[in-house]
């Protein structure tokens, strides 16, 4: 379990954390989402008890991770955003060595490393070099180093990065499988990679907490979110009167497109659709739709939205309650 | 600090560094040994060992440059913090490997007077107290070598800087005996010095008050004693670095005698140095 309570850390200034509160609970993995400097990797490090904070407190596993130092990185395993390998090393020895670091038992270390290169797929250069390996061997080297001594909880920065597309299914399942048995905080700033594998998406920019939720439920803000984007021939004023007598609707947006074509923004209730319903009155009504579509935010888009400028995340968040409340 | 200690050491011979040092070290002394104590027929190491201090100076940044700093460059620095062991563990497991490799060639040396003792009477005694001294002196070297990797990520200056001030305290008591003895050149250093404190502290704490007040009160001590006291600045530059310098405390142990306040002088010397380390890395994690 980590808990982070009102963290703050301020590089003379410039506030990389900003008040960031949340609660990893045991068995969950959670995704930590926000754009490059939003203050993730950060948090990560103050977690991990790698950098301290100007305040607030992270706990891991029941401890502070600066008043028990010690007692809370034993229960942590990190994989930094660069992974911390040495190059002149052998796959097999680096393992060994961070085990003794860990402090494994020494009878325990050959097995568990065994274990952990067969799971990670590393087993076939356990004698090779570090530095003469792919850049994607060496990502998995260091989160290799992260299980070592099978920690509750794992912290990964961007575990992802520099893998090609097969390998970045192979540590997604990995992670997956992984979370039976450890509690995962991982970082990305790719919304997919995380709504494909977290149980929770934290979103953060600028050191600020934009959203902790479920995929689900920020699934239901894409959901809410459904417009229908239609251009019909005819007169606007007839238009507006026969929309109107409509069921289903919830909002509509009207734009004069030409003197003989209307634009119409419309929003429907949930679990409705207008669609076949609309054809059939504008066709009695012989005002012939020209386009119909519909559109839909996806969750690349409501990161976008909320991330890319805290005054259009504030409207957004504002536009839509006041739609739900309409 | 075991796993740390193994790999440090392990690292010297698989990266040819450990090799290259003691190998310079060994030609160096041997070298100087055949000379000296073979050829002129000197019956003691102290004199081989005393002409060769300058080769400490030389080849200490060699071992101690990467030590903090290449962790660092590499990012290695985040497993070593964030893994269930304390730092003063992981400078100490590092410090301790390095000494482990200088008393590898220092063993070697160590069986140069045996040797000298197999053609006749070689004075042991002194030949293994300033045995003692050079490798006390070496131990200090390193420490502050550690400390200087602590404080950047590169290597080069790294052993840029180790080589600086570790030649700058071997030529400290000459370059002392060239300041006028007069009492107000002998002010205008201290002032200078206290200037230079000010502004350490300020650049470790970033605190004007604290670092103005060292230099206010600093200034005022040294102007005070010099109007009240000036007899205090007799000879007091020479004093305070012959008093400081690293070289200059070997002395006593090349005449044969383990001198209790060297012995302390070089211990003070490595904790202090290895304390320093710890406080950067720990003030690193704070900034």
């Amino acid at each position: 379990m980590i808990e982070v309570r009102n963290l703050v850390k301020d590089y003379y200034g410039h506030v990389a954390v900003d008040d960031l509160s949340f609660t990893v609970e045991p068995g969950e993995i959670v995704g930590f989402l926000g754009p490059n400097g939003a203050g993730k990797s950060t948090t990560m490090n103050i977690i991990t008890g790698y950098i301290s904070c100007t305040s607030g407190q992270a706990i891991v596993n029941g401890y502070d991770v600066f008043d028990e130092p010690e007692k809370a990185k034993k229960s942590i395993g990190y994989l930094p955003e660069q992974p911390p390998i040495y190059p002149d090393m052998k796959v097999y020895e680096y393992l060994m060595f961070v085990a003794e670091l860990k402090k494994v038992p020494k009878k325990d270390r050959a097995q568990m490393i065994n274990d952990i290169m067969n799971l990670t797929k590393i087993a076939d250069v356990s004698e090779k070099l570090i530095k003469y390996l792919s850049k994607g061997y060496k990502q998995r080297v260091g989160l290799a180093g992260a299980i070592v001594g099978y920690p509750e909880i794992l912290i990964l920065d961007e575990p992802t990065v520099g893998l090609d597309p097969n390998q970045i299914i192979e540590i997604r399942e990995l992670i997956k499988s992984l979370s039976k048995k450890h509690t995962i905080l991982l970082s990305s700033h790719i919304m997919q990679e995380v709504s494909a594998v977290c149980d929770k998406i934290i979103i953060i920019n600028e050191g600020k907490l934009i959203a902790y939720d479920t995929p689900a439920n920020i699934g239901r803000m894409i959901e809410a979110s459904k417009e229908l984007i239609v251009t019909v021939k005819g007169n606007m004023t007839m238009i507006q009167s026969l929309v109107d007598g409509m069921e289903g609707i919830r909002h509509v947006r009207y734009e004069k497109v030409s003197d003989e074509e209307v634009g119409m923004v419309i929003k429907m209730e949930e679990n409705v659709d207008i669609r076949e319903n609309l054809f059939a009155v504008m066709a009695k009504a012989s005002c012939p739709i020209l386009e119909m579509h519909i559109h839909k935010l996806t969750l690349e888009e409501i990161f976008l939205i909320l991330t890319h400028d805290r005054d259009s995340a504030r409207k957004y968040k504002e536009k839509m309650t006041e739609e739900v409340a309409e | 600090m075991g796993a740390i200690y193994k790999k440090e050491l392990k690292s010297y011979f698989t990266s040819m560094i450990g090799c290259v040092f003691l190998a310079i070290m060994l030609i160096i002394v041997s070298l100087y040994f055949f000379i000296v104590n073979m050829l002129n027929m000197y019956a003691e190491m102290s004199t081989t060992l005393s002409a060769i201090t300058f080769v400490i100076v030389l080849i200490m940044p060699i071992i101690t440059m990467k030590t903090i700093a290449d962790e660092n460059r590499q990012k290695t620095d985040q497993l070593l913090f964030t893994s269930p062991i304390s730092i003063p563990k992981i400078i100490a497991g590092k410090y301790f490997a390095l000494l482990t490799l200088y008393g590898i060639g220092i063993m070697v040396i160590c069986t140069y007077p045996l040797i000298m003792n197999m053609y006749g009477d070689a004075q042991l005694i002194q030949s293994y107290s300033s045995i003692a001294g050079f490798f006390l002196m070496g131990a200090a070297y390193l420490a502050i070598g550690v400390f200087i990797s602590s404080l950047t990520e590169s290597q080069v200056i790294a052993a840029v800087i180790s080589f600086i001030v570790m030649i700058f305290t071997y030529l400290m008591t000459s370059i002392a005996s060239l300041i006028p003895t007069d009492h107000r050149s002998q002010w205008i250093c201290m002032a200078i010095l206290v200037v230079i404190i000010a502004a350490i502290a300020y650049s470790m704490m970033h605190n004007y008050f604290v670092s103005g007040a060292l230099f206010v009160i600093g200034e005022a001590i040294f102007a005070i004693l010099y109007f009240v006291h000036p007899s205090f600045y007799d000879g007091l530059v020479v004093s305070i670095l012959s008093w400081l310098s690293v070289v200059e405390r070997y002395n006593s142990f090349m005449l044969g005698i383990v001198d209790i306040s060297s012995l302390i002088y070089y211990l003070s010397v490595i904790f202090l140095f290895l304390f320093f380390t710890v406080m950067r890395i720990k003030k690193k994690r704070w900034s």
